[in-house]
């Protein structure tokens, strides 16, 4: 496959601050590929600089095998991380003047701004003003306007940035339709699930280069640990549960399996359900995915290259992990503003140190 | 071509529609009814027009580029409007507001209070300095925005300005009391500098005399427009050159 996005050792300094420092990436035709990394660490940036709102300090990017970012920037759409439109306007007007501002004008241009007002599910509300609009509206119309052309390439930054539950289940079930066209997406987020739902492929990016890259799918692997939930277990129903392995440790209310296996997770399941136990719930305390996440930006797996690894080296139990990076992010939603974040060279890894330092 | 009309057109539309317009109505009123409801000549009109459109273009600009200084600028970048596109669209989108202003101005003078010795070709003849000024100025903020200059770049040329202007307050005996080598030096900047303001000034003038029976007076609309095309061109070129971080706001 050709590849869409080449970078070879790109480097971005802000002043003094080096944000990256020799990233080297490819993205084929027709991936989707998720970018991970803390707040701060270079997202932002390295989709700005694909963008040509930057300059490199150093290295080489080439979109479509063309150095030269404006010639190729009406193949690439862009969905910007906050939801910062121009709020005078409605959708419609929006939409439209955006399309003519692409080339796009007539019948065709009236053609595209109904298709895609319909494919985000803004028809309804396409007379209203932008300014009424909750955040999970706008984030549907940065996919409309990025779909506008039927671009090559769509460049997603933290589509879900800001927005509340409901939002982001919004945006993260149109883009998992919008990768069904066939668009090549790079999307960068720092939540592990929109990797796991919509991507091929994964890099973490610390340290200002991509440390790991991994297939998503080689990483739909049993949890390194999970949790069941069951409706009520009696003293004899744990005693047998935790009978079937070390890793199983049973209370009322639930089975934790730690480390886990397929077999010792299916001889559980299959104990609680002979049992005639109500199962509730089975959820994973720790995904392979979050696993490689959390060793990658600890710099467990910081190497001189990227490395894919096996699965079977992300099902060795990790200890020493910043205190869950992720649920920093998510504990604030849309807090702050990454490209600033990263002109100030704060990451949440960074702040995740102080905060292990303060606690010790 | 079309592309940046059109980008023009947005961005005016979305000034009027934030009602900051209102501002310039309100000024153009003020003005109106503060200094032009008096029995006045042609002269008068332009000196106050002469003053009006200065400071409404501070105003004015000001604003347009706060508009265009917002990270909202990105996703229009990335939808085809180029960089070049994106400064100039602000430029004549201000200038746009600005002039409208000021025919807000001379239509309600022209209907309640005319000068009597004002005809449509002395309205034209006072108002192409005028506009030209208007262009000079904006330009000149444009460039001096962070959206353009990084802010050392900005200090270097609000210092060379001063210099320009420093006969106003360095002067006299204080200057007296300057080495003369410095003194000289000094001089010399003043002259140097004092240069490109030449035109703006003398087309001030113009608009007030309406003299155009010497050379110099279409020799100084040619400086007006080479000036404003120089200062244009110098944002545009430091504009492509710059990383494009928009404030947060």
């Amino acid at each position: 496959m050709t590849d869409v996005i080449e970078i070879t050792e790109l480097h971005k300094n802000y002043g003094e601050l080096q944000v990256l420092q020799g990233l080297s990436l490819r993205v084929a035709a027709g991936e989707v590929y998720g970018l991970l990394g803390p707040n701060g660490v270079g997202k932002s940036t390295l989709i700005h600089l694909m963008l040509g709102f930057l300059r490199p300090s150093r290295g080489r990017l080439r979109i479509f095998g063309d150095t030269n970012l404006e010639r190729v920037l009406p193949r690439v759409g862009y969905i910007p991380e906050r939801q910062r439109y121009h709020t005078r306007y409605t959708p419609r007007e929006y939409l439209r003047f955006l399309g003519s501002f692409s080339g796009l004008a007539g019948a065709e241009l009236h053609e595209r701004v109904e298709r895609e007002l319909a494919t985000v599910g803004l028809h309804d509300a396409a007379e209203r003003n932008l300014g009424t609009f909750s955040k999970g509206m706008l984030q549907r119309l940065g996919v409309a306007q990025a779909l506008l052309t039927d671009p090559d390439l769509l460049l997603i930054d933290e589509p879900t940035s800001g927005l509340d539950p409901a939002g982001q289940r919004e945006v993260i079930e149109l883009l998992a339709a919008v990768r069904d066209r066939g668009h090549t997406v790079f999307l960068c987020t720092h939540y592990l699930h929109e990797v796991e739902l919509l991507c091929d492929r994964v890099g973490v990016l610390a340290g200002g280069r991509i440390t790991t890259e991994a297939q998503v799918a080689d990483l739909r692997d049993v949890a390194g640990s999970v949790r069941v939930q069951v409706g009520a277990l009696s003293l004899e129903q744990r005693r047998h549960v935790e009978a079937l392995g070390v890793g199983v440790r049973a209370d009322a209310q639930s089975v934790r399996i730690n480390p886990n296996t397929p077999a010792l997770q299916a001889a559980v399941l299959r104990a609680l359900l002979d049992a005639g136990v109500t199962i509730l719930a089975l959820e994973p305390l720790e995904s392979p995915l979050e696993r490689l996440y959390l060793q990658a930006i600890s710099g467990k797996l910081a190497v001189a290259e990227p490395t894919v690894l096996p699965p079977a080296a992300w099902a060795a139990p990790f200890k020493g992990a910043p205190a869950a990076a992720t649920s920093s992010a998510d504990a604030h939603p849309g807090e702050g503003d990454t490209l600033l974040n990263e002109l100030l060279g704060r990451t949440d890894d960074q702040e995740a140190g102080r905060r292990r330092q303060d606690a010790e | 071509m079309m592309r940046l009309l059109r980008f023009t057109g947005f961005t005016l539309l979305e000034y009027l529609r934030s009602g900051r317009v209102a501002i310039e109505i309100i000024a153009v009123m003020a003005t109106y009814f503060v200094f032009l409801r008096r029995p006045m000549d042609a002269e008068y009109f332009f000196s106050v027009a002469g003053i009006f459109t200065p400071v409404l273009t501070l105003y004015t600009m000001a604003a347009f580029i706060g508009l265009g200084d917002r990270p909202q600028g990105y996703v229009l970048l990335s939808r085809g409007v180029g960089r070049a596109t994106f400064l100039l669209g602000i430029f004549l989108a201000a200038c746009t507001i600005v002039a409208g202003a000021y025919g807000l101005l001379c239509l309600i003078t022209a209907v309640l209070n005319r000068p009597s010795d004002l005809d449509l070709l002395g309205w034209l003849l006072g108002t192409l300095p005028l506009l030209l000024n208007i262009g000079l100025l904006a330009a000149l903020m444009l460039m001096l925005s962070p959206l353009v200059f990084p802010t050392s770049w900005r200090l270097v040329v609000l210092g060379l300005i001063a210099m320009a202007f420093s006969s106003n307050f360095i002067g006299g005996t204080l200057l007296q009391a300057l080495p003369e080598t410095l003194r000289s030096l000094l001089r010399a900047l003043q002259a140097l500098l004092g240069g490109p303001l030449v035109p703006a000034f003398y087309g001030f003038q113009l608009a007030i005399t309406r003299d155009y029976s010497t050379p110099t007076a279409y020799a100084n609309l040619l400086a007006q427009a080479s000036l404003l095309v120089s200062l244009l061109g110098l944002a545009l070129y430091a504009f492509s050159r710059r990383d494009l971080i928009f404030s947060s706001q």
